[in-house]
């Protein structure tokens, strides 16, 4: 008689310590799939570009006066770049043990990603016309609208990654406290088994994502302001 | 092994003071008013663009946006990125509780969130059932007699977004959940929080949109086109609204469902050993993570011409409703293979079960499912056939349209081959699926007329294409999905299932959906039109036998829920381990499943289909190996 997969009960000890790799394998993947999942995203934003511009239906697609300003959005996508070019350059020092490096590049990152935020919103508030003024104004604030609220999740997600790294910058190769972040006072050890190391895997996901960001931040400059 | 005792239950009181349901409805009023006072106060700051009411789109829009904001708050959901935010390490799952209160609220592990998948989907497919009596009701007579125009436009639109948005996560939200982990060898999904926030959202959304009502519903149906969604109520918003939570619950569900299977199949669970299920469940994960997004995209640009006077859809102001109509459909049609993927992954694998035969043409049938996967993207112009599109593109999308019939014969071919020379049970399951084979090939039959040019300009927009979809959708799915229930729900809950009540259900529900559906077709023939309150008298005696099955389409299902209720309620007789024999992982753990599915990783060793080749593997597992290791 083969011994049972499992036993009926509760035996949580099971499920602690789970080896990071897994969840690193986890989070890599997700990032892969969230680019996909924005691309197309995007993607309709595109479409609805190409869409209106050719229809240019009434002569509304661009009337007089409608031109986004290329200074803020130069500016707007140049922070962000910049920012996703940090989160590399830091992913960088991570693999090289160089921890202090990258808590400095991911600090300027995450400043300089809220500063791109910052400009955005000051940015539509310069703009020469609104949202109702045609087809192309239409893209303009919701593709921008949109790209923001991407950006604003991107760089919680930094904010978490770096905070992790800051809150335990002096016991880089201890794991915290059992039970730290299982949130289960009941629990004796991690569902994680050195949930620290973990910080890499993050970085690792998050610089593609960042990175594929960014692409589509430069892909919305080139059409909005400069096609 | 050691097992550690669990701990002792908190006082009642004291779980309904935490983060639970009871919390996030409080709180999910209480943000509902924050945001509608909130769109009031934007509006006193004189910005043109918000229109000057009390009862404006923002409003409203802003109102559910901080409801459902609230109700995440009330659930817990905001505890762990908060700790993130302050530095805490990443963690997996939530405070273990148990019981019965851990359904009503964020409960990490994949079975109880499944079996919230199940209540939850149920109940709203209540409600649309509901709302198809109703409609059946006020079509007895050629002329308005119950609702006026506008009420019966709602109400038909309610029926079809609720089931349309509900369904899409009808196998994949129960079953995907409860059983992918397990049929993979691993303890959890990919990221268990997401997978529970998919649930929440999704309950969210439904009970946004029946909230539709006091909002004086929308008048669009199931597809929301513009311009007319422009123009609608505030209740308009409501249905944008639950499209867009159902898009981003359907895109989070999809990137954890394929996350799990990549990185997280045990050892020896090689892609050709994957169950036909999972197989399945990727193929339709794939299609929601990129189809979901442009249906979240398209539905903000609407909700931006509603609240920010933008003019995506405004002809007047630069915009194109046929913009409306591209983007809906390229998620729209996706949409259709995303209800119907699951339900050939169903048949395939309950066939081999019930047949005693391993799965016919394994590698075909993955290629069927991942063929029409792949086409599903290639077909979505056909819906606009009549919409005046260029004509020289619909040679094209008719021969695209057609060519998906080649996959989908292959799950077809798969399945009679494996019924071949079969040793078959008729047990409720296997009814159920052996339904499925009758009811598609009529869906799939019919779909070749609106494929093709000539015939969709004849029958378009008439009961012809909604009888139709009703085939492959009510007769594809949840004909599976019902079969998913009666062959599953033993192992997710314990318990048996009456089958003499079941065998009652499906006959009632064979016989009755065919009464009901088939006599569409030559009402559309006829001329019926969709969506139109009145039809030409001569129609009435077709419509009164459609509405007359209706109902007792209605009865069958009231037979099931007596049969769930009477047998998971009172009768409670305990479930065998394996009642149906089955090769498959599942069914070698006790029912219900352990918390942590395995006491040790499983090692594969073959696929689960091999009935008749020697005794079910062992799964022998070498000491110690870790989760999810290849």
């Amino acid at each position: 008689m083969a011994e049972p997969l499992a036993y009926e009960g509760t035996g949580y000890e099971i499920v602690e310590e789970e080896p990071p790799e897994v969840l690193g394998r986890n989070l890599i993947s997700a990032s892969y799939l969230l680019a996909g999942a924005t691309a197309f995203f995007f993607i309709a934003f595109v479409f609805a570009y190409f869409y209106l511009r050719s229809l240019n239906n009434g002569g509304l697609w661009k009337p007089h006066g409608v031109d986004a300003s290329i200074g803020w959005g130069t500016a707007v996508v140049a922070c962000y770049v910049l920012s996703a070019v940090l989160v590399r350059l830091g992913l960088t020092d991570h693999r090289a043990l160089r921890r202090a490096q990258w808590r400095q590049k991911g600090g300027a990152a995450l400043l300089v990603g809220v500063v791109g935020l910052v400009l955005q919103v000051i940015a539509w508030t310069h703009q020469s016309f609104g949202p109702a003024d045609g087809g192309f104004a239409s893209v303009y604030f919701g593709w921008t609208a949109f790209l923001f609220l991407f950006v604003l999740g991107t760089l919680l997600w930094l904010e978490m990654t770096f905070a992790t790294s800051l809150r335990y910058r002096t016991m880089e190769t201890q794991a915290p406290p059992p039970g730290h972040a299982s949130g289960d006072p009941h629990r004796e050890a991690h569902d994680i088994r050195d949930p620290l190391s973990l910080v890499r895997a993050e970085l690792v996901g998050l610089s593609f994502y960042w990175t594929f960001l960014a692409g589509i931040a430069v892909l919305s400059w080139i059409v909005l302001y400069l096609v | 092994m050691t097992a550690v005792a669990a701990p002792p239950p908190r006082p009642l009181w004291r779980r309904l003071l935490g983060f639970n349901l009871l919390t996030a409805l409080v709180l999910g009023v209480g943000g509902w008013y924050v945001g509608w006072f909130g769109a009031h106060a934007v509006k006193g700051l004189s910005i043109a663009y918000f229109a000057d009411t009390d009862y404006n789109e923002l409003s409203v829009v802003m109102a559910y946006i901080g409801g459902v904001v609230g109700f995440l708050v009330g659930l817990g959901f905001l505890n762990y990125p908060i700790a993130r935010m302050r530095g805490y390490p990443p963690s997996l799952r939530e405070k273990e509780t148990h019981g019965w209160t851990r359904y009503f609220s964020l409960c990490t592990d994949h079975k109880v969130v499944g079996i919230q998948y199940l209540w939850g989907i149920g109940l709203f497919f209540f409600i649309g059932g509901l709302n198809a009596m109703l409609i059946r009701t006020e079509l007895l007579r050629p002329n308005h007699q119950v609702f006026p125009a506008g009420t019966y436009l709602t109400i038909v639109g309610m029926h079809g977004t609720m089931m349309m948005g509900m369904m899409t996560s009808g196998i994949l939200g129960p079953f995907a959940n409860y059983l992918v982990p397990i049929m993979i060898g691993a303890r959890r999904m990919a990221f268990p929080r997401i997978e529970a926030l998919t649930f929440w959202l999704l309950m969210a959304a439904g009970t946004i949109l029946t909230s539709t009502i006091f909002f004086g519903g929308f008048p669009t149906g199931w597809t929301g086109y513009a311009p007319l969604s422009n123009e609608g109520n505030p209740g308009m918003d409501n249905y944008l609204l639950f499209f867009a939570l159902v898009g981003i619950s359907m895109t989070l569900l999809g990137l954890n469902m394929i996350a799990t299977v990549l990185t997280m199949r045990a050892p020896g669970l090689t892609w050709t050993r994957l169950p036909i299920f999972v197989w399945g469940v990727l193929s339709t994960a794939v299609l929601m993570v990129l189809a979901a997004p442009v249906l979240i995209a398209t539905l903000g640009m609407e909700m931006l011409d509603r609240t920010a006077q933008t003019t995506f859809f405004v002809a007047a102001g630069g915009g194109s409703s046929y913009l409306y109509q591209n983007l809906f459909w390229v998620f729209g049609h996706p949409e259709v293979y995303i209800l119907a993927l699951p339900g050939f992954a169903i048949v395939l694998e309950l066939l081999p079960v019930f047949s005693r035969k391993p799965l016919w043409g394994y590698r075909l049938a993955v290629g069927g499912l991942l063929g029409v996967s792949l086409l599903s993207w290639f077909v979505w112009q056909h819906h606009l056939f009549v919409s005046g599109i260029n004509g020289d593109l619909r040679p094209f999308y008719m021969l695209s349209t057609e060519l998906i019939s080649i996959p989908t014969g292959f799950t077809f071919l798969c399945g009679m081959m494996t019924l071949w020379r079969g040793n078959i049970r008729f047990t409720v399951p296997m009814l159920f699926c052996l339904a499925w084979f009758f009811n598609f090939l009529i869906g799939g039959l019919s779909g070749v007329f609106l494929s093709d040019v000539p015939s969709d300009v004849t029958t378009h927009g008439s009961f012809f294409s909604m009888a139709h979809f009703h085939y492959t959708i009510m007769g594809g799915l949840v004909f599976t999905f019902f079969a998913a229930i009666y062959y599953w729900v033993p192992k997710m809950t314990g318990w048996e299932l009456n089958e003499r009540l079941g065998k009652v259900h499906f006959w009632t529900m064979f016989i009755f959906f065919n009464s009901t559906f088939f006599p569409l077709f030559i009402a559309g023939f006829e001329g019926q039109p969709r969506r139109v309150v009145t039809y030409s008298s001569h129609l009435q005696f077709l419509n009164d036998w459609v509405s007359v099955s209706a109902f007792l389409l209605g009865i069958s299902m009231l037979v099931f829920l007596f049969n769930l209720v009477w047998s998971l309620a009172f009768v409670k007789k305990p479930a065998e381990a394996n009642p149906w024999s089955s090769r498959s992982i599942e069914f070698q753990l006790p029912s219900p499943v352990p918390v942590h599915n395995f006491d040790r990783i499983p090692v594969f060793s073959s696929d689960p289909y091999g009935y008749g080749e020697g005794p079910v593997p062992t799964w022998v597992a070498p000491a110690g190996a870790p989760a999810g290791s290849e």
